[in-house]
């Protein structure tokens, strides 16, 4: 049997003193090692005999490779695509019509697509060596013309980044409508032209491989810092060519993912296939230059937007045009068009509208591919909605929440489904807000904006709301048609003769705090105390498979299917201890570590259930289960459209006028995640992502070149927000249970991401109102705001 | 060609003396994590912006990763792993996991070592100047909220003078 119906939502611990299980403010188990430097992250892990690789990267962004040639008598040890003859190219095609199939080969073949494409691979005893020896690969380059951006990228005649399709496209999309009665109709018409920079995710452990061959089992085992190693080992298997058997993926402790981690890389391939072909353990590990310059990107959206809405401010209709930078080749598994298309889909957010139509493009470039960051498109439509939000506030002469609050699906609506055919499972949208702007206080903030600063700063609030799909599954995946659809989600469990339980779940966790999460669930089925919960993550051969850890989708699967195995060995554990206690099995209770008849004294301790189980047989019951103390078990929701969290982020910030400059002065998030089964570590992702989204906002850029040069190649250029740029977030908590999910929890661990960039571009915008200014491109940095407030001199003038 | 020449170095670490043939170009975090096998001290952007190889030289932070081994001749060093048994590190070991100031912990060893230098130097300070001298340690999960609440934990436990909430 691998499946069950799942069990019906029940109430969590939260109200518990003392309680372990779901909803207990836990400090995580896995904190230990890494408070005593005992991560073990790819790079710290030591294999006698271990080879280093470097890369011999592209200087140009595309290039006809006509040579390439190694130094006399390093042949051995510098390796090109004619030696990985038989390798085949990553290919990653969505099912949707007219995609177009781009093929990325793990050394460049023929042509280079982008700054820092791998084109020979060089091999030492140290890193240094292997770096040594690459700088004397000497490359032979056509330079062809770069396609820099991606709104040139769709001119007609513009250079082809490949050269065998019609245009620079890898895929269109429309959802369409007929706008005409609302056009001629429509009172206010706001319209906004937005774009956001390429980011880097910069998780501070960049990515690595370490592949260690094993004779005895024809085995290679890879160690690659991933969000998802079985995917990873599909597609090795499906590239090198070898069978999955013969290929052990584990992700061990990873330094943080956000995304950057959830791609197959043309590197593992490489370190795979160099490490049989020496029969001999080779690594590369990632350096900030090569994250920064040539490993993949996110985020870079252009945005046409206009909204419609009637004189008192009801939003009527969305018309947008999106085009997403999908740069030069299609990443495996999510594909390049993912993004874009989602931005078709998740365009309306949180709101009821009458008409909507989005047309959007993934445009190829001569940039490195692109991979979905936390939030995927939803920072960016968030942004684009919710500016389209604010103008019509301003048009309507009403203040922000005042047009959102007409427009909010409402809590007696739900589930509702929603134009673009998302199921918003459950929720209180308008008395989040409401909740947000009372947190803020926005009359408190009008009164010192009509008063002004002493500083000569100008102050302005601003708000976004937004819900978030998370742990959709196998339908909403399968209609993308991208190579790895999700379905049932796993996880083994068993007791140890001593009465530890073992969990293993395919997920990974790479900061999120599973290791403890799934041990409280395990807590709230089968009372064994936390600590005394073994969970294994991240190992192929460990572990059940699993699409891996993406979607904020690993707290409602994984979870669930570790309560649903739970729930299977608690009827086994009844079963046994009815025996040895003599009293009906539903009359056993899971508590405390203990098995007790309900309402007696009369007791064991769970460990002896499973003692007697493993070491003493003859004590069981005659019709015994045989399948024992051990059981793999998969869920997945009755419905997989997903659990919907959604939040309200409200601040206030100053902008000096004459430095461009914007700080952040009070910032709220009211955030709703259903059941929160680890409250601290909810709070924790909630907090990690707003500082990432503030990052997106004021801060993160990849500038590029006409030529498509990456133009920051330290963490000195590219600006990661620092203790002192992250304002204390105070964050409030709404608990509206999922119908959807075991214990009613909801994927939350990319939503902290989203607002922040429309929250504060709004707020900038409030400050600068009286000026005439618009900022609409994001990061708002000093630069940008200088130029908006010297375009509406301009304009004024 | 690099690889060949090497220097002889002696240096402390974490109390223990230590004499090695080094590559001048060899970083301090390179010869602490590959020669010494001492993988607390992790690498995040080896051009020291990110803080994340932050070690003791001499008892003050430092750079591991800008810092050559060559140049520490004769230097005391401590890593992480010299702080196992450090009772303020002790303390900031328990406050980081109450107040949930690690996730994936990869910048966690530089922090502690940051941490401890704050604690150590400046018994009074504020949860703004602890900002102020966290800000050349980067931290891509937390957004910084339970590591500034557990060094403040921390000050407030071992100040002599309780400070009063408003």
């Amino acid at each position: 049997m691998t499946d069950v119906r799942p069990p019906a939502p029940r109430a969590g611990s939260r109200d518990v003193p003392g309680g372990r299980g779901v909803g207990a403010r836990l400090p995580r188990k896995e904190d230990n090692r890494f408070l005593r430097g005992k991560g073990q992250y790819v790079a710290n892990i030591r294999v006698p005999g271990m080879m280093e690789v470097a890369f011999v990267r592209s200087p140009v962004a595309h290039a006809r490779v006509r040579g390439i040639v190694k130094p006399a008598g390093m042949e051995g040890r510098v390796f090109t695509m004619a030696d990985l003859a038989g390798v085949r190219p990553i290919v990653s095609d969505s099912g949707l019509p007219g995609f177009r199939s781009s093929a990325q080969y793990p050394l460049a073949r023929n042509k280079v697509r982008h700054v820092g494409e791998a084109v020979a691979m060089c091999v030492a005893r140290t890193r240094a060596e292997a770096e040594d020896l690459a700088e004397q690969v000497e490359l032979d380059l056509e330079p062809l013309p770069v396609v820099a951006d991606m709104l040139q990228a769709l001119e007609p005649g513009a250079a082809r980044v490949h050269d065998h399709w019609d245009c620079n496209v890898f895929l269109d999309t429309l959802v369409d409508d007929d706008l005409a009665a609302v056009r001629a109709n429509a009172v206010i018409t706001v319209k906004r032209t937005l774009r956001t920079a390429r980011q880097c995710m910069a998780p501070l452990e960049g990515r690595a491989v370490l592949a260690c061959p094993d004779a005895r089992l024809d085995q290679l085992t890879v160690y690659t810092a991933s969000q998802l190693p079985h995917v990873i080992r599909t597609g090795l298997s499906e590239c090198l060519g070898i069978d999955q058997g013969r290929l052990r993926v584990i992700a061990p402790d990873v330094g943080g993912g956000f995304g950057y981690k959830a791609i197959l890389l043309p590197e593992e391939l490489c370190v795979a296939w160099l490490a049989m072909r020496l029969d001999a353990p080779v690594r590369w590990i990632e350096d900030r230059f090569e994250h920064l310059s040539t490993n993949a990107n996110c985020r870079e959206h252009a945005y046409e937007i206009t909204g419609y809405a009637d004189a008192a401010g009801h939003l009527l209709a969305i018309d947008c045009d999106a085009v997403v930078d999908s740069g030069a080749y299609s990443m495996y598994p999510f594909t390049a068009c993912l993004e874009a298309a989602q931005i078709g889909s998740i365009l309306p957010g949180p709101y009821k509208m009458q008409r909507y139509r989005c047309h959007t493009r993934s445009a190829a470039t001569n940039k490195s591919p692109i991979v979905p960051y936390r939030g995927v498109a939803r920072p960016g439509v968030c942004l684009a909605i919710e500016l389209v939000m604010d103008g019509i506030a301003r048009e309507a002469g009403l203040e922000p929440h005042e047009v959102r609050l007409r427009k909010l699906v409402r809590p007696d609506e739900m589930p509702y489904v929603n134009i673009t055919d998302k199921h918003f499972d459950s929720g209180d949208y308008p008395e989040c807000l409401r909740r947000a702007v009372d947190a803020l206080d926005i009359p408190k903030w009008r009164t010192r904006q009509a008063a002004g600063e002493p500083d000569g700063r100008r102050v302005g609030v601003g708000l976004a709301i937004y819900c978030e799909q998370a742990a959709h599954g196998t339908s909403v995946y399968a209609a993308w048609g991208i190579p790895m659809v999700p379905g049932h989600e796993q996880c083994l469990a068993r007791f140890a003769p001593d009465g530890t339980l073992e969990l293993r779940v395919g997920a990974h966790s790479h900061g999120q705090g599973l290791e403890t999460t799934l041990a409280q669930v395990a807590n709230e089925v089968l009372g064994i105390d936390p600590a005394r919960v073994r969970v294994v993550l991240g190992d192929t051969a460990m572990t059940p498979y699993s699409t891996g850890t993406w979607g904020s989708r690993s707290m409602v699967m994984s979870g669930g299917a570790a309560a649903s195995a739970c729930e299977v060995i608690a009827g086994r554990v009844r079963a046994i201890a009815s025996h040895l206690l003599e009293a009906a099995p539903a009359d056993i209770e899971l508590e405390d570590d203990v098995v007790r008849i309900v309402g007696t004294d009369r007791e064991m301790p769970l460990a002896e259930i499973a003692r007697v189980w493993y070491r003493e047989p003859q004590r069981l019951p005659p019709d015994v289960d045989p399948a024992g103390l051990e059981t793999t078990m998969g869920y997945k929701p009755a419905a997989d459209t997903g659990t919907f969290s959604y939040a309200c982020h409200a601040c206030a910030v100053a902008v000096d006028t004459e430095l461009g400059s914007v700080e952040i002065l009070d910032y709220v998030v009211v955030e709703d995640g259903g059941t929160l089964v680890n409250p601290l570590i909810v709070d924790g992702q909630i907090c990690g992502g707003a500082a990432q989204g503030i990052g997106t906002a004021l801060y993160e850029e990849m500038p590029f070149s006409d030529e498509a040069q990456p133009l920051a190649s330290t963490l000195a250029d590219y600006s990661l927000p620092g203790a002192t740029e992250i304002p204390a977030i105070r964050i409030a908590h709404m608990e509206t249970p999922s119908p959807l999910s075991t214990f009613g929890q909801k994927g939350i661990g990319e939503g902290g991401a989203v607002a922040p960039p429309a929250a504060i571009l709004n707020a900038v915008n409030d400050a600068l109102a009286p000026l005439g200014a618009l900022v609409a491109e994001c990061p708002v940095t000093p630069d940008r705001v200088l130029d908006a407030l010297r375009r509406a001199g301009e304009s004024r003038a | 060609m690099a690889g060949k020449t090497t220097l002889t170095i002696g240096i402390e670490v974490n109390g223990e003396q230590v004499t090695h043939a080094v590559e001048p170009r060899t970083s301090l975090a390179d010869f602490l994590r590959d020669t010494l096998g001492l993988t607390g001290t992790n690498l995040g952007c080896e051009h020291g912006v990110c803080g994340a190889c932050t070690v003791e030289i001499d008892g003050a932070p430092a750079r591991s990763c800008i810092t050559l081994a060559v140049a520490c001749d004769g230097a005391s060093v401590r890593t992480t792993e010299g702080l196992a048994d450090d009772p303020v590190a002790e303390e900031l070991r328990a406050a980081f996991k109450a107040h949930h100031a690690l996730q994936c912990g990869y910048c966690t060893s530089g922090m502690l070592v940051t941490a401890r230098d704050i604690v150590m130097r400046l018994p009074e300070a504020d949860e703004a100047r602890v900002r102020v001298e966290l800000a050349g340690n980067l931290c891509r999960c937390t957004g910084y909220m339970g590591v500034v609440n557990a060094i403040v934990a921390v000050l407030a436990a071992r100040s002599p003078h309780p400070r009063q909430d408003p």
